[in-house]
């Protein structure tokens, strides 16, 4: 049986920030997606943190814009969602291995069940949020090689 | 003074109800009853409160064990509520037991309430969740276990069958379990786990533990005392240990290995055990994917290798490994802050556990799995080894 999946866009999203990861959300207001980095360790992590998860140390985070390009790690089919995502069922949540190492769970959108595998390619799709925000969600890179 | 000069004295456990018809502490109340009648211990005998976290009912309060305290009219040196998910029925264990070693108190009563259904008063977490998951609609643990059970799949590959034949064996021990939840003492077969409807696709709604309301508990207490007071027959806690955020300090892990390699080995080099030597096995199940999971992190078999190891053993309590005996959680009911298979294995170390009596009662291995981190499996992971009193 095809199983459409929705793109959930028109769920009403109120997110609540930590200031820790503010640089993040700010990054999207240009549709950029910025990580943290560890200068020490010289490895990416996500989701961000207060401080280095690799040494403890709050001054070894730095951030860097990532391409956002990655691969399907995992993903789920929400038959049931959760009660702001009830009515939206079925749809798809990714995660992502980011070329930089780290994984990153998102929403997949423009994309069919039939299409979406382990090891597909993804890009970022933007998300427009009303405060001016960008909600990063995957697509199918048909570009990716 | 060490966690094995500490004894399990006595267990108690209500039927677990897919909805409580009474209160939270009429229920703890029926536990402390129901101990100190089987224990002899006058109340006041009773000097510490070790009261599990993991409770909607009461989790959000700050005051839980106190106000518990309160409640119950016990006067206590030691008051302790424990916070690591389903690892705090294990945890207050060796929590009490620690306890007592350090003289903070003698007699401690573990005490598991819970009736999350009947009242649940919201939680206060704070974590990922609120930026990272709730803005993709990801249900809480069945969208976590989804992503990992996809991952399991993509790296060893998943036998539906395999996690049918768990569903299966656990509904059959809680079809000989009176205190497991009526509505789910319902023969199934492992069609029927496989055409259940799919919650967060690749978990279906049998893979996943029912919310339940239900108590229960525990008294522990030195094993020179339990001598004195008479309490010959008891299980002693030979073996714990916890591993809270493993690989942590890591920005990309595999998914498909836990804290309990390391809570396990820990746990069984202190009981002195090989995991061969492992009578019955009573592993933390919120859902099925755990248990393969929790299979090859102990060493049962090798990594990728847990489900032909379900294909090929008897899990029944028949069997050459008897496996949550009382049915599980996901075939009992998600009830007294999941200490549900830590009961059952006790009783059954106390030859107590009547049609589903395991013949083989030299020990027993419970677990526990707390909290769902971000991407990966599960924030705490711990072991728990007993042996009957000899």
């Amino acid at each position: 049986m095809a199983v459409t999946l929705n793109d959930t866009l028109n769920v009403k999203r109120d997110i609540k920030h930590y200031d820790f990861g503010m640089p993040f959300w700010e990054a999207t207001r240009q549709q950029r997606l910025v990580i943290q980095y560890c200068k020490t360790a010289k490895k990416y992590q996500h989701f961000p943190r207060p401080v280095s998860i690799f040494t403890g140390r709050r001054r070894d985070i730095e951030w860097r814009e990532v391409s956002g390009k990655g691969t399907v790690f995992s993903f789920t089919i929400a038959h049931r969602g959760t009660p702001a995502f009830q009515g939206a069922e079925p749809y798809a949540i990714a995660s992502v291995t980011l070329d930089v190492g780290v994984n990153l769970i998102a929403g997949v959108v423009n994309c069919t069940f039939d299409e979406l595998k382990v090891g597909m390619k993804v890009k970022p799709y933007w998300h427009p949020l009303a405060n001016g925000e960008h909600l990063l969600m995957w697509q199918p890179d048909k570009d990716a090689a | 003074m060490s966690l094995r000069d500490n004894a399990i004295v006595a267990y108690a456990e209500t039927k677990v109800m897919k909805k409580s018809d009474r209160d939270v502490w009429v229920l703890a109340g029926e536990i402390l009853e129901s101990l100190l009648d089987k224990t002899g211990f006058d109340k006041a005998e009773i000097d510490g409160l070790v009261m599990s976290g993991l409770t909607g009912t009461g989790g959000a309060s700050m005051f839980w064990a106190q106000s518990t305290c309160d409640m119950l009219g016990l006067e206590v040196g030691f008051c302790e509520q424990v916070h690591t998910g389903g690892c705090s029925a294990v945890g207050a264990v060796a929590r009490a037991a620690a306890a007592i070693d350090a003289g903070l108190c003698d007699v401690a009563l573990c005490l598991y309430a819970d009736t999350h259904v009947r009242e649940h008063n919201g939680r206060n977490d704070r974590n990922y969740r609120r930026d990272w998951t709730e803005p993709y609609g990801l249900l809480g643990p069945p969208g976590a276990f989804g992503l990992l059970q996809r991952a399991y799949d993509a790296k060893y590959g998943v036998d539906l069958r395999a996690l049918g034949k768990l569903a299966v064996t656990q509904r059959n021990h809680a079809l000989l379990n009176e205190n497991a939840c009526e509505e789910l003492r319902v023969p199934i077969t492992i069609e029927d786990y496989l055409n259940s409807r799919m919650i967060a696709d690749p978990i279906r709604l049998l893979d996943c533990v029912m919310l339940a309301d239900g108590a229960a508990g525990l008294i522990v207490t030195s094993r020179k005392r339990a001598k004195e007071k008479g309490l010959h027959k008891c299980v002693i806690p030979i073996g714990y240990a916890e591993r809270t955020n493993f690989l942590g300090g890591e920005n990309f892990v595999d998914v498909t290995r836990s804290g309990h390699e390391i809570a396990g080995r820990k746990a069984l080099a202190a009981a002195g055990l090989d995991v061969k030597d492992i009578r019955s096995f009573h592993p933390y199940d919120d859902f099925l994917i755990a248990i393969v999971i929790q299979f090859e992190a102990f060493g049962f078999c090798k990594p990728g290798r847990g489900m032909a190891f379900v294909r090929d053993t008897d899990l029944s309590y028949k069997g050459t490994l008897p496996m949550n005996t009382g049915g599980g959680q996901i075939s009992a009911g998600q009830a007294a802050c999941s200490s549900h298979n830590l009961i059952e294995g006790v009783r059954q170390l106390m030859g107590e556990a009547g049609p589903r009596q395991v013949k083989d009662t030299t020990n027993a291995l419970v677990t526990g799995i707390g909290w769902i981190n971000y991407g990966r499996n599960w924030g705490s992971s711990a072991a728990l080894a007993l042996v009957p009193n000899q």
